[in-house]
């Protein structure tokens, strides 16, 4: 707006006196090699999908017949039974409890490496790269695998399931903190370090508050996917739900076992709500999430606020003046007194937990002196009585899963998670509807899924398939939702101002925009299904899983530990690939 | 002006051929600046000019591509740790955009500014002594926010947020007080009272003041020496008192021949200075009441 530059627009077409032809002229489109080979890598995937879903026997004549199965299966269930009332009190407070401890025990331990590995607080290069790493190989490892090595090493127990949970999760909460702590403003951190403060006091008064949010919501977060994930655990000898399920489907006790899995159910959606609660007393403000805890609490709000008219909780001031000390007594204003309780209700949960638990803290003593042992058996890693063909095609086979279950979910979340957008859905209802939709697929946990399907249509991979398609579809297909309603709306506009249909819109505007965000969720859901899937073997969903369980119940250390260098590597491998796919085509 | 007792150096600061490259860019080509104890000195200059780095380079917040500078006798590029730290604690900071911790109270945000005498991390009032709470209590109610010192920091307007920054740098006891364009973006009240409250302080305490702004107007009517910068060097040096509006203009390569393109020049120092606060810009005058 200066005057200085004000100049008159610029001649924006060539001079026209060159003779050749237009489409001689024309610049020659140019695409980087990078660009071709994550195309090409890319195109390779898909077909590696359509053949392993070609490959999974998933037909729709064979699900109308496992309906029969289904049919057959839930009349020799006749009624569903549950654990006796006091029992079932006792494990649902234990596997909360439990829980609760592994995911705390994680968050504290996500500070200091989180700490490290986002650049802008990290001591050195040398330390991020450490920080990064424990990131990346604690959520490679499945706490299963932990679990079962857990297990081993100290007296049956919950402890096993605590470090196993905690170890597992500083990944994921470490390094959305470490990103959190990236994105801070620099500001109040500048202003510690100009009044004088150390390194150390500038993380805790300069950045500590200004990340806490978003650290609370990651760890409730993580809370509730390690609820979900605790039903595996029980499978290899972690107490809990997980494993009264494990015990009552294995002793074709069907009643029981679907009785606890209803259980697991109702807990995983109570416990969403509950954090939804927490997020939004921590934090304050309408939860923005569109999660079934997040809804419920919006819906209470709102009703809330209909009740009252006016209600302006006039916060009581200290006497402006000389009196200081009087000052120094903080008012109890309803803020204050809403803190200190949802601090003290924390605290009460958290001792509970604690003490439910029944840790053997000597465990933590003394099996230090029994890794040298359980070390020696573990190494050096083989196959055992299998030979390696057996063991690849295993593996191949849960690659297989991973790789079918996603293109499944993909397809489906494209349809459902474009008419869950606002700007793409014909009218409210559908987008109401699908975002329902969705939000029930999201409430049932995959893993219970996949325990009744396999009971309903037998052990093999098609029922991790179908399971691990079916969770997909409740997460592939919100990013997708959420992903469309973000583009930005001048280009829909504009189509449908030149006259453009509905589904040319969609076409020409919304899906362009939304293309990387869809290359990113989808890769972010494979890297996701490819660690599930070894979990589902364990299960009985066919896959290196099912060898993993079996040579950790047999005692075959060594081949437990070629079956995780397999996982890792695979898992490592993908996670590459993802990274390299968003970083092409950001 | 009474003095604590200090360093023999009767300069409290003192650059000398201060240059500073990022990358390939100069922000400051050869600066020299001496300010003696008690003085109210304003960096005058567009965005750009350099003003910035100067005052973060007293502090120690950026190292010198070459040059001195000295403060409170001691020669801040060789300072680290420790004693980097225990010579920050003796100026104070205020920043453009206030830099408050917006979710902590605002009494814990003054208490931050004694975090230099404390060893180790706070955190929550409870971790303060009772001491530094009510000497942080007496500076909010020096600046006139006593009755706001439980409430969030964001809950308050930047004029107040502004003071609450004040208040912060207060807690440091300090002998210096720098400034980076404490009220660019405020409105013309708040910005008002803040500059007038920054001025009382520094004569009450007798503190020496480095305070960089962009309106002339402002410049003329606040500070006792007007210190101009241009592309990184100093071009101006000179007591405020009888200085004219045109000949402050002249440091920018400008000659205003008229009142309209004077004022055009003006309208444009402020924009460009002010490029990312979108607040109403300080209107002409409005401090020379």
């Amino acid at each position: 707006m200066s005057l200085a530059t004000a100049t008159p627009p610029a001649p924006s077409a060539p001079p026209p006196s060159s003779p050749s032809t237009i489409a001689e002229r024309a610049p020659r489109r140019r695409v980087s090699p990078e660009r071709i080979a994550a195309i090409l890598t890319l195109g390779a995937i898909v077909v590696a999908s359509v053949i392993a879903l070609a490959d999974s026997g998933i037909s729709i004549p064979s699900m109308i017949e496992s309906w029969g199965n289904a049919e057959r299966f839930f009349a020799r269930v006749g009624t569903i039974t549950f654990p006796e009332p006091g029992e079932l009190l006792y494990l649902t407070a234990l596997t909360i409890g439990l829980v609760l401890c592994g995911t705390l025990l994680a968050a504290v331990i996500s500070v200091p490496v989180a700490y490290l590995a986002a650049s802008n607080t990290t001591p050195g290069r040398g330390w991020q790269a450490f920080g990064r790493f424990v990131t990346v190989l604690t959520r490679a490892i499945p706490d299963v695998v932990l679990a079962m090595v857990f297990v081993l090493m100290f007296s049956l127990g919950s402890l096993p399931g605590i470090l196993a949970i905690g170890i597992h999760s500083v990944g994921m909460i470490s390094k959305l903190f470490a990103d959190a702590i990236e994105q801070i403003d620099e500001g109040p951190r500048l202003a510690i370090r100009a009044a004088g403060g150390s390194k150390l006091q500038e993380f805790t008064s300069g950045i500590l508050p200004q990340v806490l949010p978003s650290w609370v919501a990651t760890v409730l977060h993580r809370n509730d996917i390690n609820l979900r994930g605790s039903v595996v655990l029980g499978y290899v000898g972690v107490v809990g739900l997980g494993m009264e399920m494990s015990f009552a489907f294995k002793s074709l006790n069907y009643s029981e076992g679907l009785g606890i899995a209803l259980v697991m159910f109702a807990l995983c959606v109570v416990m969403e709500i509950v954090s939804s609660v927490v997020r939004q007393a921590m934090l304050g403000g309408t939860p923005s999430g569109r999660g079934l805890g997040d809804r419920v609490v919006r819906g209470v709000q709102n009703a809330r606020a209909r009740g009252r008219a006016t209600a302006v909780p006039a916060a009581p001031r200290p006497a402006s003046g000389g009196d200081l000390e009087a000052a120094l007594r903080r008012p109890w204003d309803a803020v204050r007194i809403r803190n200190t309780i949802w601090g003290w209700v924390a605290l009460a949960v958290v001792i509970g937990s604690v003490l439910v638990c029944n840790i053997q803290w000597g465990d933590l003593v003394t099996f230090w002196a029994k890794i040298p042992a359980i070390a020696v058996q573990f190494w050096p890693p083989s196959f055992g009585n299998y030979d390696a063909a057996t063991m690849f095609g295993a593996m191949a086979q849960t690659i297989g899963i991973a790789l079918a279950a996603t293109l499944l979910a993909f397809v489906v979340s494209v349809f459902v998670g474009s008419l869950a957008a606002r700007n793409v859905a014909p009218n409210g209802t559908v987008r109401t509807s699908m975002r329902l939709l969705l939000v029930v697929i999201r409430g049932i946990p995959e893993v219970i899924l996949a325990i009744v399907l396999i009971v309903i249509t037998g052990l093999g991979s098609q029922a991790g398939t179908l399971a691990l398609a079916f969770g997909g579809i409740g997460l592939l297909g919100k990013l997708i939702a959420d992903s469309f309603e973000e583009v930005k709306s001048g280009p829909e506009r504009a189509l449908r101002a030149t006259g453009a249909n509905r589904g040319q819109v969609y076409a020409s505007a919304t899906l362009p925009q939304g293309t990387r965000a869809l290359i990113g969720h989808s890769f972010y859901l494979l890297d996701t299904n490819i660690r599930a899937a070894t979990i589902l073997g364990i299960v009985g969903g066919g896959g290196i899983g099912y060898y993993l369980l079996n040579a950790g119940q047999g005692s075959n250390y060594a081949v437990v530990t070629a079956i995780v260098l397999m996982i890792l590597v695979t898992v490592l491998i993908v996670e590459g690939i993802a990274m390299w796919m968003r970083r092409v085509f950001r | 002006m009474s003095t604590p007792v200090g360093n023999e150096d009767p300069a409290v600061i003192d650059v000398t051929g201060l240059t500073k490259e990022f990358g390939r860019t100069v922000a400051l080509q050869g600066a020299s600046l001496t300010v003696a104890r008690g003085e109210i000195v304003v960096l005058l200059g567009l965005s750009g000019s350099g003003k910035s780095t100067l005052l973060r380079h007293l502090d120690g917040l950026e190292t010198p591509t070459s040059g001195s500078v000295r403060v409170l006798g001691q020669e801040v590029p060789r300072l680290s740790g420790r004693r980097l730290r225990a010579l920050r604690s003796r100026m104070g900071f205020v920043f453009q955009q206030f830099d408050l911790v917006p979710s902590l109270t605002v009494l814990e945000n003054v208490l931050t500014g004694a975090l230099s005498e404390l060893r180790g991390p706070r955190i929550g009032l409870w971790s303060y002594p009772r001491r530094l709470k009510l000497a942080a209590l007496g500076h909010l109610d020096r600046v006139g926010l006593l009755d706001r010192a439980y409430q969030r920091a964001d809950t308050l307007s930047g004029g107040q947020q502004q003071r609450v920054a004040i208040a912060r740098a207060l807690m440091q006891n300090p002998e210096i007080l720098l400034a980076d364009e404490p009220v660019a973006s405020l409105d013309p009240e708040s910005s008002e009272q803040v500059m007038s409250l920054i001025r009382e302080i520094a004569m009450d305490e007798g503190l020496t003041v480095v305070c960089s702004l962009h309106q002339v107007d402002l410049a003329l009517s606040w500070g006792d020496r007007i210190v101009g910068l241009r592309h990184g060097e100093v071009v101006l040096d000179t007591p405020a008192e009888g200085l004219s509006k045109a000949e402050v203009m002249e440091i920018y390569g400008r000659v205003a021949t008229s009142t309209t393109e004077l004022e055009a020049i003006e309208v444009e120092l402020a924009d460009a200075a002010t490029d990312a606060a979108s607040e109403p810009r300080l209107a002409d005058g409005a401090l020379r009441s």
